[in-house]
């Protein structure tokens, strides 16, 4: 893993990660990266896989109205927001 | 009288013959909890709201459920209303969830009182609590070692005897292995047994939610509320749960328990190996019978997790963006310099760590390498669960190769040594078995736990053989002095 994949992936995750700390982090992933490699070993061939240990449909309820949507509790949370919508900073010029 | 160390059965025939009454022990839960703050347990507490839910259940002339006014503490990770939820990290530091999640609003329902929220892993990721953004929490039974995690706060709490019972989650080993360190018991479900919403979602094709406690019939009184069909979560089954107490009591003769040939415990200390060998031996005399039985897949579990976990923690956290809960970055250019910015602030190390695997792992060009892979090779693994239990009731293992160890002392340079601590608790995840552990002595001074793996929506035996053995057994009544804190 070089460091340009490392700045790839990063963004990809919309992370940033500190100077002091790029190398070690670099260090860290490719020891997990090698170690997770071990799984090539193991002969998969027309084996499928296995997504969820519950391989069964999921579960689907009826689409009823209810009063669930809290508007004003939601927006609470958000750090910027007005009565009716989150803000964020302009997109579209 | 003091109500530290008391079980739920204890605290419940206190309450019923009114030698204390519910809002008396919301208050002495809230001292003890004071007291030994300096554990670092608790990351929030419900006091006025507990104590005005007590004074409502002290009302009621009779307790209509074994968990009336009883006082319980939540993982940080399970949205209760109007009660700060943080998951134990800076990004949602300020987040006060509009609803509770289905599990900890059963155990509310049934009159269990909530404390206080605990400190953990940040978003669970982190087997020794050390991963916190509000610092790490000490084990009860040495100061300055770990709980264990991920739930470690709720592991500490019931160690230290401030509350009789707590929840937890457990993703790959998060409920078992802090109560191994913490010489109490934990439960993790079946998946699918208990509701995951409203859980704060780490990977969630392997996230549970369960109990910790004193003894393994206290974990079956809060797993009894806590499981059934929830319609808000497609991943919970619909099935009829028995009353996990009705059986607890059922001799174990003629039991059968499958030792795995492939987990080679002569690597281990020999003070582990020897737990393990005298807790073989209480069984036999309680009439069971030990099998070997191979899981000829098992080495694969480390990586397996190692690669699906990340990849679905990355998938879930990307919701924290700053636009709609959590921390917000000040000072951005844009929006996508506002989603850096403010995921960049509010994420640890371990928690950007695992996202970046993840990200790495779901890539393109890497999917069918490292995360198709993975999820074959979890079908080899269940596949050989599904062999073994055709010969065996319940399997055997450590819940975990070491003790608690001190803060630092794991991990710092090679994060993969702090991820062998799991080497015995992820495979149960992986196919999505329950387990339970019990603490079975000390190794070092320091308690050990025994892990028991049951077959697919099987609690009730491994809770009915871990409960019999805690009634041939004082382990579980052990306690921490507490004199250092």
């Amino acid at each position: 893993m070089d460091q340009e994949t490392v700045r790839t992936i990063c963004y990809l995750a919309r992370l940033q990660i500190d100077e002091d700390k790029a190398q070690k982090i670099e260090n860290d992933l490719e020891t997990i990266i090698e170690m997770i490699g071990g799984l090539q070993a193991f002969n998969t061939e027309n084996i499928q896989p296995l997504y969820s240990p519950l391989e069964k449909t999921a579960f689907m309820h009826e689409d009823i109205e209810n009063s669930d949507n809290q508007k004003e509790k939601f927006l609470q949370n958000a750090a910027v927001s007005n009565e009716d919508y989150f803000l964020v900073p302009r997109v579209v010029e | 009288m003091s109500i530290q160390f008391k079980t739920i059965r204890e605290l419940r025939e206190m309450l019923d013959k009114k030698a204390i009454s519910s809002e008396e022990l919301t208050n002495e839960t809230h001292k003890l909890a004071e007291n030994l703050k300096d554990l670092n347990c608790f990351v929030t507490m419900n006091k006025d709201a507990s104590i005005e839910k007590s004074k409502i259940i002290d009302q009621a002339d009779k307790a209509d459920s074994v968990l009336s006014g009883i006082p319980l503490a939540q993982k940080d990770l399970f949205c209760t209303e109007g009660l700060r939820t943080t998951c134990s990290s800076k990004i949602l530091s300020n987040f006060i969830p509009p609803y509770t999640a289905t599990a900890v609003k059963k155990l509310e329902s049934a009159g269990s009182i909530t404390i206080g929220k605990t400190n953990m892993d940040e978003f669970a990721m982190g087997s020794s609590n050390e991963t916190s953004y509000f610092g790490n929490v000490h084990n009860p039974w040495k100061k300055g070692y770990v709980p264990g995690g991920s739930s470690g706060g709720s592991a500490a709490a019931v160690a230290a005897g401030i509350v009789p019972a707590a929840t937890g989650t457990d993703t790959g080993g998060s409920i078992r292995q802090p109560a191994a360190h913490c010489g109490i018991t934990g439960i993790k479900p079946t998946y699918g047994r208990v509701s995951r919403w409203g859980m704060i979602a780490f990977a969630s094709s392997l996230d549970q939610a369960g109990p910790l406690a004193r003894s393994a019939e206290d974990c079956a009184i809060l797993l009894n509320e806590m499981s059934g069909h929830d319609s808000k979560d497609t991943t919970s089954l619909d099935i009829e749960c028995t009353d996990l107490l009705d059986t607890i009591n059922q001799p174990i003769k003629g039991l059968k328990i499958g030792i795995v040939k492939e987990f080679d415990l002569g690597d281990l200390d020999s003070e582990v190996q020897n737990r393990f060998e005298d807790s073989k031996k209480l069984y036999e005399t309680l009439g069971a019978e030990f099998i070997e039985i191979s899981l000829p897949n098992i080495s694969a579990s480390v990586p397996t997790y190692y690669s699906i976990a990340p990849a679905e923690c990355s998938s879930n956290l990307s919701r924290f963006d700053g636009v709609r809960f959590g921390h917000r970055a000040e000072n951005t250019e844009d929006l996508n310099d506002l989603y850096i910015k403010s995921r960049s602030e509010g994420f640890g190390d371990e928690v950007k760590r695992r996202i970046l695997i993840g990200t790495y792992a779901l890539s393109a060009g890497y999917y069918d390498a490292y995360y198709k892979k993975a999820q074959q090779v979890r079908r080899l693994i269940k596949n050989d669960f599904e062999s073994a239990f055709k010969s065996v009731d319940l399997m055997m293992t450590p819940t975990s190769p070491g003790t608690a160890f001190a803060f630092g002392s794991k991990g710092a340079q090679n994060p993969i040594e702090l991820y062998l601590e799991d080497l015995f608790t992820i495979s149960s995840n992986l196919a999505g078995l329950p387990a339970i552990s019990i603490p079975h002595g000390k190794v070092n001074s320091l308690p050990a736990g025994l892990q028991l793996i049951g077959n697919f929506l099987r609690e009730d035996q491994i809770l009915n053989a871990a409960h019999i053995f805690q009634k041939n057994s004082e382990f579980h009544l052990d306690k921490p002095s507490m004199e250092e804190f």
